[in-house]
């Protein structure tokens, strides 16, 4: 694990001293300290730390405006508050602006550092996920497709960009619920729908609900494997997939959407092209 | 599906609008919606998975998005539905399902919930279940539905 690089905010110098010695014995690099929001926006422009430990009451500002104040500017720093009040209201706030840990002063020091292990070891999750799983989505489709229509579809268009897209007229979203909160979607025309449906199910005259609930399925099996896979190369992504929606309809734009990482790609087959487009967030609001 | 359950989601569009200073929200109806709603404007999907499985659903018109998307950015005007706007609007659906799943947890039902989708034009949804209720709010003179879509672990 790499060494995590720390600014210390508090507005008392002795409080600075004190969080600074445990955090330089326990291994850690104290890169800079602030005792104003001010001071704090400034050191981190300048040092770009991975964590910062901030003081609950300050001049002009509390704990929790700076860590806005701080995640507008780098949405990545990590923000653990080391107070002397803690109660459940305030840690409720906390939460809110997505603080990473909450400490009661006077600090124990293997706490901190034991807490700064847990930040770093989920940031180097993140990144493993974020190695793996468009491959592992692909593949799930790729299956699919082979045991749905015996052949395995051409792929291209692989792109890592998260921008607007109009729907082909069928959307299956699927959301995807664990460590990390994510999203898959399965995108494809009504005429691609039918025929793939029409395939599966053997029938002429398939009413609209029919193929919609062969897409869901065909969209729930793509998810449902891919999320089965990592999680067993990984049980600590725990992730799970919620039922599909299907929407559809003649004229359907898909927002870009508040995920940290998203890929795509064209599932070319025999019926018609199928779009996926899945990605996760950083955040982990529900641990 | 339980009042209290549908009272988590209609407390958590009061409880979070209100914090962005919307004056007037009130709870207008509940409906009960088959499977294929129409739901055309701009919707925010939201999945859920614990206790409670399926789907929530934001749904309001165009100027409505607007409307609250103002709201949320102090009174901001807003003239068109852009990149911005889309961001608060799905940055709300999170919001307003992560109160919602704080009510739950009160009456002893844990789940938890994954990113928001938000998807803008003319269309139908089709819900993972036979049925679904639709919470109908008018969030400052802006129609604001909550479609739930949820089972309760091991009910079908």
């Amino acid at each position: 694990m790499t060494k995590a690089r720390v600014v210390v905010v508090d507005d008392s110098a002795f409080s600075v001293g004190m969080i600074s010695n445990i955090l330089i014995e326990k291994g850690y690099e104290v890169v800079g300290s602030a005792n104003s929001l001010s001071g704090a926006l400034e050191t981190i422009r300048r040092v770009s730390p991975d964590i910062v430990t901030m003081d609950m009451t300050m001049p002009g500002a509390d704990g929790i405006e700076c860590t806005m104040a701080i995640h507008e500017e780098a949405p990545h720093i990590k923000v653990i508050i080391i107070s002397s009040m803690m109660d459940d209201e305030i840690v409720r706030k906390a939460k809110k602006a997505k603080v990473s840990g909450y400490l009661q002063k006077p600090v124990d020091a293997n706490e901190l550092s034991l807490l700064i292990e847990r930040i770093q070891a989920s940031e180097e999750l993140f990144v493993e996920l974020d190695g793996v799983y468009y491959s592992v989505f692909k593949e799930a489709l790729k299956e699919t497709c082979c045991k749905f229509f015996q052949a395995a579809p051409n792929f291209r268009q692989e792109l890592k960009i998260n921008d607007e897209k109009v729907s082909r007229g069928v959307s299956a979203v699927l959301g995807i619920i664990g460590r990390y909160g994510g999203r898959m979607l399965l995108d494809l025309s009504e005429d691609t729908a039918r025929r793939l449906a029409f395939h599966i199910l053997r029938q002429e005259d398939l009413d609209h609900e029919q193929v919609v609930d062969a897409i869901a399925e065909i969209a729930n099996i793509v998810a449902g494997n891919a999320c089965s896979l990592l999680n067993r190369a990984n049980p600590i992504y725990g992730f799970r997939v919620a039922p599909p929606t299907v929407v559809y309809g003649e004229s359907i734009r898909i927002s870009k959407s508040e995920l940290s990482t998203v890929s795509s790609v064209i599932a070319e087959t025999a019926f018609g092209d199928l779009y996926m487009n899945v990605g996760f967030s950083r955040s982990e609001e529900h641990e | 599906m339980s009042k209290e359950y549908i009272k988590a989601f209609s407390e958590a569009v009061s409880n979070i609008l209100s914090q962005f200073g919307m004056a007037e929200i009130s709870l207008k109806e509940i409906q009960g919606c088959g499977k294929n709603i129409d739901a055309s404007g701009v919707v925010c999907i939201v999945g859920v998975f614990g206790d409670l499985t399926g789907n929530v659903i934001f749904s309001m018109t165009e100027d409505g998005a607007k409307g609250i998307a103002s709201c949320m950015m102090g009174g901001m005007e807003i003239e068109s539905f852009d990149e911005l706007a889309q961001s608060a609007i799905s940055e709300l659906g999170n919001m307003l399902a992560a109160n919602a799943c704080i009510g739950l947890s009160d009456l002893g039902l844990e789940a938890d919930i994954s990113t928001p989708t938000l998807m803008q034009g003319i269309f139908t949804l089709s819900g993972n279940y036979e049925k679904a209720e639709r919470i109908a709010m008018d969030a400052g003179g802006n129609d604001f539905d909550v479609i739930v879509s949820l089972e309760k672990r091991g009910q079908k």
